[in-house]
């Protein structure tokens, strides 16, 4: 049994059914079917778990002007994707591991070598590899099927037990990973001299932060999309930096945006009948665009910030 | 004053960057104690130099040692700290406070090189136990232990650039001063003997300067710190106990590059570093 089944297991519990529980006191027709359909349940679970993580990773990725390494690198798993349902592989999102891990280091040391400078490099990977799997798809598999479709926009009925058992593996290792480097990624972000001439290393963390925002996007395809990760990576970090004061702060935001959007977008998908990716992704904008607005307007948003004490349960 | 071994000990050095030669025959010794200036006209090598102290540019010529040692490598990791143009330089998309920052300064990984003087070894023994140890500590760090003594030295640090007051405050937010003051107190956190600051006088007003030139000088005497910086600011030479000037010396082309810039020799580095400032700086003295 993997951990995603573990996990769901855990909170379908027979004597404590946390989700059925909670799904009582869900408001709407449709929505609190997430709570009790055994397959929605996935797919909550999932979104949840993902939209902490991304935003987490996102935070730093703004910070690093890095904002569209996870498009790239979202583009270079379809790629993957593509490969490996033309390969007829039941779990593609594999081949999106391997060829998003392959990327990620290869666009890291092509910056962190000055051989190709900033973005250059995540625009060339991003258009050469969606061509990659679109050419493929057409040459030796069916096209554009439904299932294509949903990596591209996210897609629900995708996270099978499989999936969930992988996307909730990667979670787990990049939050143990980001407990141990959180504060030496935020070093190397600030002032990457400073970091190295204080002996952190500097190249290694950058190396490790790569490689895990690779597969942070490999466990988000499926829950939002190929095309629309950048809303729970970046945009959540993005209003949650217009609030907070401090870094603790920001991230704190951050999280209650992205759990924000992810839940109202699922609901309003469940209730309109749209896709979910793509309302988590308006949701998500549209709460940056609210939280802007009210920003110019009262030019400051007052002590919005928690005080450090209340904010100790962040990590 | 200047007595002893050097801390900082350049012999010689030559420079090249893309292939043009921004430095050369530069010597300069910086004892335990002294507040180097480093001055002279834009693009006279004056970063290049402190860039090549720090270890993040190798020398085509000559040595540099920092505590006898290669820069960069484990045996000087540490023991200096580099304090940027931080207040040009932070991400203006960053929000953190002044105790997050100076925080940042406080991480150490341990000194665990027994491999110090093989380049093949010390490699080896960066990538792997420099992040084994990296993982422990911040493992460590993690549920709490060694935090104490580093929560300890941040208060400390933030004491010494007198910013108890804005602890909490968004780095980003305050004056251009204050901002500087708090760059130096993530390097005084890291407990380095030696301070490097690039120009930390950009960008500040005439009063914020005073008062920071004041802090640096405290930091010399009273700390022990031993400091070089790189400044414009005329008054700001004149608090050093040693200056050293970066001009145009014998001109040279490069062979590859006919056209490249003048290669600009700082034939007067190694005497003006190891002179105490001319007479002005007695009357500087007194003044203060």
């Amino acid at each position: 049994m993997g951990l995603g089944t573990g996990l769901h297991h855990l909170l379908n519990h027979p004597r404590f059914p946390v989700l059925e529980t909670l799904g009582m006191l869900m408001p709407g027709e449709v929505f609190p079917a997430f709570f009790e359909m055994e397959m929605l349940q996935r797919a909550l679970i999932a979104a949840v778990l993902v939209t902490v993580v991304a935003g987490l990773f996102g935070s730093y990725l703004m910070l690093r002007n890095l904002s569209l390494i996870g498009d790239g690198l979202a583009h270079v798993s379809f790629g993957g994707v593509a490969v490996g349902v033309t390969l007829g592989s039941v779990a593609p999102l594999w081949y999106a591991l391997l060829f998003s891990s392959v990327a990620s280091i290869v666009i890291y040391e092509l910056q962190s070598r000055d051989i190709v400078a900033g973005d250059t490099s995540i625009a060339i990977f991003l258009t050469g590899m969606l061509a990659f799997g679109l050419v493929v798809l057409r040459l030796f598999g069916q096209g554009i099927t439904t299932d294509i479709e949903g990596y591209l926009f996210g897609s629900l009925v995708l996270i099978d037990t499989d999936s969930l058992d992988l996307i909730v593996m990667i979670c787990v290792i990049a939050l143990l990973g980001l407990a141990v480097f959180h504060r030496g990624l935020l070093a190397i972000t600030v002032d990457s001299v400073a970091a190295r001439v204080q002996g952190l290393p500097v190249h290694l963390i950058g190396l490790w932060f790569s490689l895990t925002v690779a597969w942070v996007v490999v466990s988000m395809v499926q829950v939002i999309g190929a095309l629309l990760v950048t809303a729970l990576l970046i945009t959540p970090a993005a209003t949650g930096q217009l609030v907070g004061k401090s870094f603790r702060g920001c991230m704190m935001w951050t999280q209650v945006f992205g759990l924000t959007s992810t839940l109202l977008g699922l609901f309003l998908s469940a209730e309109l009948n749209t896709g979910s990716g793509s309302m988590i992704a308006l949701v998500a904008a549209m709460l940056f665009a609210t939280v802007g607005i009210l920003k110019l307007v009262s030019n400051q948003l007052p002590a919005f910030d928690a005080s450090p004490e209340s904010e100790e349960a962040q990590g | 004053m200047s007595m002893g071994e050097p801390i900082i000990s350049v012999k010689d050095l030559k420079v090249q960057r893309g292939g043009a030669v921004v430095l050369e025959g530069v010597n300069l010794d910086i004892h335990e104690g002294d507040f180097v200036g480093l001055s002279g006209p834009n693009g006279s090598g004056k970063s290049t130099l402190l860039m090549t102290i720090i270890g993040e540019l190798e020398p085509a010529g000559g040595s540099v040692k920092v505590y006898g040692a290669r820069p960069g490598s484990k045996a000087s990791q540490g023991r200096i700290a580099w304090v940027s143009q931080a207040a040009a330089q932070l991400p203006t998309n960053l929000r953190i406070s002044v105790r997050e920052l100076v925080d940042l300064g406080a991480m150490k990984p341990k000194n665990l090189s027994p491999f110090a003087n093989s380049r093949l070894l010390d490699f080896i023994d960066t990538v792997l136990l420099g992040s084994l140890s990296y993982f422990v500590i911040g493992a460590l760090s993690l549920v709490g232990i060694g935090r104490q003594e580093q929560r300890a030295r941040v208060e400390k640090a933030i004491k010494l650039v007198g910013l108890e007051d804005v602890a909490e405050r968004d780095v980003n937010r305050l004056s251009g001063g204050q901002k500087q003051r708090a760059v130096v107190a993530r390097g005084l956190a890291t407990e380095a003997d030696v301070l490097i600051l690039d120009e930390p006088l950009a960008g500040v007003d005439r009063a914020s300067r005073d008062d920071f030139l004041r802090l640096l000088e405290r930091l010399c005497k009273e700390e022990g710190k031993t400091l070089l910086m790189v400044t414009h600011d005329q008054t700001a030479i004149r608090q050093c106990t040693h200056c050293a000037i970066c001009i145009d010396g014998n001109v040279q082309f490069d062979d590859d590059h006919t056209s490249a810039p003048a290669v600009l020799q700082v034939e007067s580095l190694s005497i003006g570093a190891t002179y105490p400032t001319s007479p002005w700086n007695e009357d500087a003295k007194e003044e203060v």
